[in-house]
């Protein structure tokens, strides 16, 4: 019987770019995840060392693909799990194996994260509020699902989100499920905040101080609902805790700031708009994530628990 | 036959505990104190321990989560019964843990249905619990001891209503200090004149005023010290009615606000849920009933509780030391165990 052959970077990037095809609604991270999954079966290193090393280059080469950074974080995260157990076996084939069903475990874990945080967040929309969120966000998609199943009637104000007005696909999908939706310029923050009760927003990755980077324009809407006293929530998968620690918006690294084909192309990045910003803990009044109903202090104690 | 009398005669104490618990807590201030009740609910869920049927760790856990709901659902106000519930099944999961040696997360959850170590469990469960009701009952006086780091000669403290904590509290400082207490007699209940009697039997020099001078009174005052009901997951209050205005002049002056408040208060809840954060009790103590022309037309509310939010907040003082707001996710995660948050 033939074995399938080793992944090379083509096969790696197809493969990736079919799960993300074939379902629109999975997290990046998580086709990234799956693709590293794959990659591990088909491996055929000698050792764990070389294992190690062949994932880690197979994440990179991801990350070339799609910079954000809940594909970097996932892919850490991935492998740090299966390497979390006794690899004393003689065999190699053994430790493949239960290194593989570790593997498994994880996604089948990060597959239910959603509904987890989906769950936690949704008692804290009330009967009748307006809602303001940024750009589009599947985790707050499935969020605001929730509570429109649990019989809450509430609006929602999307930014458009410039300059890929994603925030009209997410109008899009509320108002499949019968949500009365808005779509307001992102300079219309500031006007429209004082109609709002709650601002949800959320993540592509969370960082050890407890802040977030989100597409550009959190960071304004985090700073206006701190003038108004509105609470700001983020939701986010555990999976997309990062090790970063950013202390302003020049911290972030920028293979995080920009889309992998502008960084391939472009040999001038200060012309070049950045497409996250970072919003700093002081300005987040909740994070929830499938590791409970966090404060902005508990992130890094999370975090640790995540990466040790 | 003496089984069965014990058991009626454990199903009768609980069911004397949930009527009281319906009764309780009205208006004029708790018939009981939240220290009483977590003392009773501690010492109810260690006789259920003792008598109840069961043969695993896993089913004494869905025995003691059954009264719980029951508990907590006859007055859903007192947190401090969810909160004890909530740290004896901590307790059973430590003791399990422990008699096993192993802390495998995840083999836990299914062997905790195992019939394991069942006799040594049952009195290890026993022995932590009594360990639990000799750290109530010394939660005050641990309070009380640290106030002399906190309480300077000469200073002027402010506080709102009665709290029997916050009462120790000062009663201990003036032993050896001598302080100016100002008293906001926090209407409709105005437990703050039973809190001025008693501190000035105690010789300390008291002065009693109307909620709508604390704004007033707040530029001459050297520390904010209140007491509390529930202390939330996210580092606020659910404090007596009244607490907010305080918190917020306070913070309007830059005053310390000091919260004196027993570890057993601190509740796994948030600030969100409509259903059980307020309480409401007759408006009688608002406007008496014998205005009558004038209520066919005027809605009136007596609400009980005050949310105070994490950030108006300096320190919370507890039976277990000084601790800053941000840091209570982390006394939670020591006191309860995730997985036990939902009764």
């Amino acid at each position: 019987m033939q074995q399938p052959s080793k992944m090379n970077e083509e096969e790696l990037v197809e493969y990736f770019r079919t799960q993300m095809r074939t379902d629109p609604d999975m997290a990046s991270a998580v086709a990234a995840i799956r693709t590293l999954l794959e990659f591990l079966r088909r491996d055929k290193g000698e050792t764990i060392l070389g294992l190690r090393e062949s994932l880690k280059w197979a994440t990179d080469c991801l990350t070339e693909v799609d910079s954000s950074v809940a594909v970097s974080s996932g892919g850490e995260l991935f492998l740090r799990f299966i390497s979390l157990t006794s690899l004393e076996h003689q065999d190699l084939s053994r430790c493949k194996k239960v290194m593989e069903e570790r593997g498994e475990l994880f996604l089948e874990k990060i597959s239910l994260s959603r509904t987890k945080v989906a769950k936690l967040c949704h008692t804290f929309i009330k009967d009748g509020a307006k809602i303001l969120t940024h750009s589009s966000s599947r985790v707050v998609l499935r969020v605001l699902e929730k509570a429109a199943a649990e019989k809450k009637r509430f609006t929602v104000y999307v930014t458009e989100s410039q300059p890929d007005t994603a925030g009209k696909q997410m109008a899009d999908a509320l108002r499949r499920i019968n949500v009365p939706v808005t779509v307001v310029l992102d300079a219309a923050v500031g006007y429209v905040l004082e109609k709002v009760d709650l601002v949800i927003v959320g993540a592509e990755g969370v960082v050890e101080s407890g802040g977030i980077i989100n597409k550009i324009g959190t960071y304004q809407m985090a700073v206006c609902s701190k003038a108004h006293n509105k609470p700001f929530y983020v939701v986010a998968e555990s999976f997309k805790f990062v090790r970063l620690y950013p202390l302003n918006q020049q911290d972030v690294p920028d293979r995080f700031k920009y889309k992998a084909d502008t960084l391939r192309t472009v040999s001038d990045l200060s012309d070049e708009h950045p497409m996250i910003d970072y919003t700093p803990p002081s300005l987040i009044t909740l994070l929830f994530t499938d590791l409970g109903v966090l404060t902005p202090s508990a992130v890094s104690d999370e975090l640790i628990k995540l990466y040790l | 036959m003496p089984g069965a009398d014990k058991e009626a005669d454990l199903t009768e104490r609980i069911e004397a505990f949930l009527a009281d618990l319906k009764r309780g807590g009205c208006g004029t201030g708790p018939i009981r104190g939240s220290g009483e009740t977590a003392r009773e609910t501690t010492a109810l869920l260690r006789k259920v321990t003792a008598q109840a049927r069961w043969s695993s760790a896993g089913d004494l856990m869905e025995i003691i989560r059954k009264e719980g709901r029951r508990m907590t659902a006859a007055q859903p106000s007192e947190t401090t019964v969810g909160n004890m519930v909530l740290r004896v099944l901590k307790i059973i999961r430590e003791e399990y843990a422990r008699s096993r040696g192993s802390s495998e997360e995840t083999d836990q959850q299914e062997s905790l249905h195992k019939l394991q170590h069942f006799v040594h469990l049952k009195a290890n469960v026993i022995e932590a619990i009594n360990e639990l009701l000799t750290e109530l009952d010394g939660t005050t006086d641990n309070i009380a001891m640290q106030a002399l780091e906190h309480i300077h000669s000469n200073e002027v403290i402010m506080t709102v209503g009665r709290s029997r904590t916050v009462e120790a509290f000062l009663k201990d400082a003036a032993r050896k200090r001598k302080f100016h207490v100002i008293v906001a007699e926090c209407a409709p209940f105005c437990q703050g004149h039973e809190m001025a009697t008693n501190l000035s039997k105690a010789s300390i020099e008291t002065t009693v005023i109307a909620d709508a001078a604390i704004f007033a009174v707040m530029s001459r005052v050297n520390k904010v010290i209140i007491g509390t009901q529930t202390v939330l997951a996210n580092g606020g209050l659910r404090a007596v009615n009244g607490t907010h205005t305080v918190a917020l002049a306070a913070r309007h002056h830059s005053t310390p606000l000091i919260v004196c408040a027993p570890m057993f208060k601190l509740s796994p809840q948030f600030p969100n849920e409509e259903d059980t954060f307020h309480k409401f009790v007759s408006p009688h103590e608002v406007l008496p009933f014998t205005e009558g022309e004038i209520l066919s037309k005027v809605n009136v509310h007596c609400p009980v509780f005050d949310y105070v939010p994490p950030e108006l907040i300096t320190l919370f003082i507890s039976n277990i030391g000084g601790n800053a707001p941000s840091y209570i996710y982390r006394l939670m995660s020591e006191l309860y165990h995730p997985e036990d948050h939902d009764l």
